[in-house]
């Protein structure tokens, strides 16, 4: 029996999905005082996993230690090297070469972006810090080159192993990046290596994507033209199949250097390294901002210069006259040879100290003149947004808040409101929405973070099983019961709370702000840049802004994840309503529709898989940065991760990340559910 | 070469054939030569487990092909290509014909091996190319085989000579040995002075010369096409056909050709094979096809073509019974002649007309009367 099957004919699979999370929700909420078991996750019911995996991580730790030590000492050599190599290399030099680099590969643009980008690093005195975090860079990104792009052709070779290394990556992909750092901590020892390996491990996996994604991408007839003219397999590949899907594979490379300079910074909450993100993070706690500011900067310009670099590969190839490519290098040597011993030690410039004084005492004035516009903001959120979407509106109405305390009797209101709202939509033909309504009230007068652990459970079977059928709503509660299972079910609703508020806030202003590009070509020009420049930015780096104006909090966490993970959406629904094929566009203008009908009409169900997939990215990004964003006060599995990095404690940092990976991937398969679904709908897949 | 040398071939060449260039006559009376691929009992199952089932089904259904088709697509699976059989000679150009999804590029890339076939065999002369290990099968490859696909399968990292030959590279000759044979075959195709260019620097029409100047590099004896100028525009696809016809003139390759155009199977080749829904449905010189269709498929595709500019008048010609003698004065029919051209040098009879062959013999007659019902467009 399908499970069309055993829905009556007059009912939708939707309607039925949301009558049965709402009768789970209103059953919970009855029996709630009765059956104090269906709130919470019974503590007698969770197994000891977090010791369990504490203990087999601990013990496979102990099996490797002598090998990780022996790694840890042997990478420490490369590592040292580049060290010196890029520390003691004068910085006329390196910024010459780097320069003549810029030309060989994109003309006067790189040119300019190459000298002027270094030229301020060196400028603000960061020079030794900046070489230290590009020495870790520098080895990292070789090694997960290597690894990447070997498990990626390993992939392609062997496509029994293709789905289980493409499910590994995925699952890679949603692990956060502060939860690599506890077991490598335990495993490698303290000290930079951690660092290094951590940021292998986590820039390797999309080169591997890129590679696999390239060379599925060659054209059949091209692999086979290799083929009929007699190559080997080896020939094959290497002659024609990876140089065919060079843009592709460097597309990975990009993205791999990207990976490996953000997890490099974040890694510098071990310490230990003198390096730049290191630099942030000690300015940021001594409220330094202005130099906290200023270091910022220089990790942003590093990840500018290094994303358009590499970006430049990914493009078709031109070339650049390589005279020029020689005399800047030439110009380089001899300006090292005129200064050479004469350059002070890059340590004492500082130019912008002065600006980072300005701008911290520029900030002190300003916190102080609007101290109470900026906390009225603050509290404006967090009273009315944030703390209702957490805790209920029976606790969080007060009348120190509010005005008022909520009584049992506004609850009563509240609900006849929403069965009224609710009711007046499915009377209309809106069923679906009414339900949602109705349940959407249930979750608000509870808080996400009390909400009863039977309602979750069957709200997201029900979920999978609209969006994938069966055997996804099977996946999803699987997955959560583990999390239940596990113990750290009320971390992960109050992970879940601060995300999904971001992610809300993200959908609708992300939302507005893509269909404005859409509409407004002027817009766009202005919001682009801004996007590009948003997603060059190491997580890291988002923490200071926040910080400068709203202090350590969750709502400043919450404006970082924001800010982080608002780009996807601006970028998906723009790029989705302006895809439209212009035939059922045209089609559309002589039936004569107008410009919003066409948008309505056309535009917006063509483009709903696109925009989905941006809120899918919005929601994986979210999940990154709350961790990120640990650092400046969550609570939640982030928190978990960040305390257990501190006390290297291995089994709690492993679970919370695998909780956080699985609050991740429900997400993602819900999502891309939701998007295949509606794909099919319009006919672009089968 | 198996004891075969390329002199004789072109002796006997000589000897049968003064049509058109690359196109033999279609007598019953071919060279005796040893065909170039025999292709036996070749089936190709898309599925899961294809062998098994299709060994299993063949047990069943006693060699009746549509029977075993019919099971296994009761069972999942999809018959590509179900029991095709057919030999190409040397040197003559065979075409396969079909409509989408008949499973000609299926069958193709069988013989080519880019595809493992589930069952058959295909002889090249005398070796069982689905038997050749893999590191014969690239020495096949490498100087047998050549091919030429729809879309170019160019690469895209290479420009024209490098490209040209790579099939060179693979077999080791050094650079300028390579580029110099290369050079020759880009002359061939007309594409002289383009060797810079890269792919995404030229038309379609010059790309496929491209894609043909490489199929021809390492100068195979055995040359598959699969729609090779179906992705051009008709000005450009009739040009590069007349050039493919002057080359197979001067290079006498044995070639597959695949296409879903009549009237380019029609112009090009030596025999047609008709495919419909993986079988060979039936296998003949243009003019059988043309005249003598097997049913109503193969007839549908011949219905828009004139049938009097393909047939001969060979094919409708009587050679029984008492020939009418040579009359000096009245008229007289060529072997060669097509059926158009009969048709105007015998308007005004209504006796049968003498056949002559090229040193004046009689060899048989036509009938007005058969003539002009040959050329009756079908509307059965
Ligand atoms: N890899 C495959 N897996 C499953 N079925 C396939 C595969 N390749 C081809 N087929 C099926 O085999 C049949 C024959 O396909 P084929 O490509 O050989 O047709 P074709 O005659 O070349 O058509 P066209 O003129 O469109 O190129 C089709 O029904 C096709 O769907
Ligand atoms: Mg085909």
């Amino acid at each position: 029996m399908t499970p069309e099957s055993m829905t009556p004919a007059s009912m939708t699979k939707g309607t039925l999905a949301a009558l049965i999370a709402l009768a789970t929700g209103a059953l919970c909420w009855a029996l709630s005082s009765t059956i104090p078991a269906l709130g919470n996750w019974p503590d007698a019911w969770t197994l000891p996993a977090v010791s369990w995996i504490g203990a087999g991580a601990e013990w496979l730790i102990d099996l490797l230690k002598p090998a990780g030590r022996l790694v840890a000492l042997v990478l420490g050599y490369p590592m040292e090297w580049a060290r010196m190599l890029f520390v003691s290399t004068p910085w006329p030099l390196l910024i010459g070469l780097v320069t003549a680099l810029g030309w060989h590969l994109g003309g006067w643009r790189m040119v300019a972006l190459g000298a002027l980008g270094l030229g301020f690093v060196v400028s603000t005195g960061y020079w030794t810090e900046s070489m230290n975090t590009l020495s870790l860079v520098a080895v990292s990104v070789p090694l997960a080159l290597l690894a990447g792009g070997g498990i990626g052709i390993a992939a392609n070779e062997f496509p029994r192993l293709k789905s289980a290394v493409q499910s590994v990556l995925d699952v890679m992909q949603t692990i956060p990046t502060f939860a690599y750092l506890t077991p490598l901590l335990v495993l490698f020892g303290f000290g930079p290596v951690v660092g290094l390996i951590a940021s292998a491990i986590y820039a390797a996996p999309p080169m591997a994507r890129n590679v696999i994604l390239g060379l599925e991408r060659v054209e059949p007839e091209i692999r086979e033209a290799a083929i009929m003219s007699g190559g080997t397999r080896f020939q094959q590949l290497f002659e024609v199949e990876i140089p065919s899907a060079a843009q592709q594979i460097f597309v990975g490379v990009n993205q791999c250097l990207m990976a490996a300079l953000s997890m490099v910074i974040i890694a510098a909450v071990i310490g230990g390294f003198n390096d730049i993100g290191w630099e942030v993070l000690l300015t940021m706690r001594k409220a330094q901002f202005g130099q906290a500011l200023l270091a910022g900067f220089v990790i942003v310009v590093f990840a500018i210069v290094i994303d358009r670099m590499s970006g430049v590969l990914a493009e078709p190839r031109r070339h650049f006259d390589s005279r020029i490519t020689y005399t800047l290098m030439a110009i380089a040597f001899l300006a090292t040879a005129i200064t050479w011993g004469r350059l002070p030690d890059p340590a004492t410039y500082d130019l912008f100290g002065s600006t980072a004084d300005f701008v911290d005492s520029t900030l002190g004035a300003f916190t102080a003149a609007n101290g109470a516009m900026l906390d009225s903001v603050k509290n404006g959120a967090m009273f009315y947004f944030l703390l209702p979407l957490r805790i209920g509106l029976d606790d969080s109405v007060l009348t120190f808040t509010w005005g008022f305390d909520w009584t049992k009797s506004m609850t009563a209101g509240w609900f006849i409101l929403a069965f009224a709202v609710g009711g007046w939509l499915a009377w209309r033909g809106h069923r679906v929405v009414g339900l949602m309504v109705i349940i959407a009230a249930g979750i608000l007068q509870t808080g996400v973070s009390q909400l009863p652990w039977p309602f979750v459970l069957v709200g997201i079977g029900v979920l999978g099983w609209v969006s994938g059928g069966r055997k996804l709503a099977l996946t999803v509660s699987f997955m959560l019961i583990a999390i239940f299972l596990m113990g750290l079910w009320e971390r992960a609703l109050l992970s879940l709370y601060l995300s999904g508020a971001a992610v809300f806030a993200c959908a609708v202003l992300g939302g507005a702000v893509g269909l404005l590009c859409a509409v407004n070509r002027t817009a766009w020009r202005v919001v682009q840049p801004i996007c590009d420049m948003l997603q060059t930015i190491p997580l890291f780096v988002f923490l200071i802004p926040v910080l400068m104006f709203f202090q350590i909090g969750e709502f400043s966490a919450f404006l970082a994840i924001i800010a982080y993970a608002i780009v996807p959406m601006i970028r998906y629904t723009r790029h989705g309503l302006t895809t439209t094929p212009d035939e059922m566009v045209e089609a559309a203008i002589s039936s004569g529709a107008t410009g919003w009908q066409i948008m309505r009409e056309v535009r917006f169900p063509y483009a709903l898989p696109t925009i989905l997939l941006g809120l899918n990215q919005t929601i994986l990004f979210a999940f990154a940065m709350l961790v990120i964003a640990a650092l400046i006060g969550t609570t939640g599995l982030g928190q978990s991760i960040y305390l257990a990095l501190g006390k290297a404690d291995v089994g709690l940092g492993i679970a919370a990340g695998i909780a956080m990976a699985i609050l991740a991937m429900i997400a993602d398969r819900l999502v891309q559910g939701f998007a295949d679904e509606q794909r099919k709908a319009l006919g672009l897949k089968t | 070469m198996d004891g075969r040398k390329r002199g004789d071939l072109e002796a006997c060449r000589g000897c049968c054939h003064k049509v058109t260039p690359g196109k033999t006559s279609a007598g019953a009376d071919h060279a005796p030569v040893a065909p170039a691929i025999v292709c036996k009992g070749l089936w190709k199952v898309f599925g899961d487990k294809g062998s098994q089932h299709l060994s299993s089904a063949l047990g069943q259904e006693e060699a009746d092909t549509e029977a075993v088709a019919a099971s296994l697509i009761d069972r999942g699976l999809i018959p590509a290509v179900r029991n095709a059989t057919f030999d190409v000679h040397a040197s003559e150009i065979f075409v396969i014909m079909g409509l989408s999804g008949s499973g000609k590029s299926t069958l193709v890339r069988c013989l080519s091996r880019l595809l493992e076939s589930t069952s058959g065999s295909v002889h090249l002369g005398g070796e069982d190319l689905l038997q050749a290990s893999p590191k014969r099968l690239i020495e096949l490859r490498r100087t047998k085989l050549g091919m030429v696909f729809q879309h170019f399968g160019l690469f895209p990292h290479m420009n024209v000579a490098d490209n040209v030959a790579f099939p060179l590279k693979m077999q080791g000759q050094g650079k300028n040995e390579r580029l110099q044979r290369a050079h020759e075959v880009v002359k061939l195709v007309g594409l002289e002075g383009r060797e810079d260019a890269y792919p995404r620097e030229l038309s379609g029409g010059q790309r496929q010369r491209v894609g043909i100047a490489r199929s021809l590099a390492a100068d195979p004896e055995v040359w598959f096409l699969d729609e090779p100028f179906s992705a051009l525009d008709p000005l450009i696809r009739r040009q590069l056909q007349d050039e493919f016809l002057d080359i197979q003139a001067r290079l006498k390759k044995s070639i597959v050709f695949i296409t879903h155009d009549i009237a380019e199977a029609l112009k090009l080749a030596d025999r047609i094979a008709i495919m419909r829904d993986g079988n060979i449905i039936q296998i003949g010189t243009p003019t059988e096809i043309v005249l003598n269709p097997v049913d109503d498929y193969v007839r549908e595709f011949s219905r828009d073509v004139a049938k009097g500019r393909h047939a001969t008048v060979a094919s409708i010609m009587k050679t029984n019974g008492k020939l009418p003698t040579l009359n000096k004065s009245g008229p007289a029919l060529n072997l060669g002649m097509t059926l158009d051209d009969a048709l105007a040098s015998c308007v005004s009879t209504y006796k049968p007309v003498p056949v002559v062959d090229g040193e004046g013999k009689v060899r048989g007659a036509v009938d007005p009367a058969d003539l002009t019902a040959a050329l009756q467009v079908d509307h059965s």
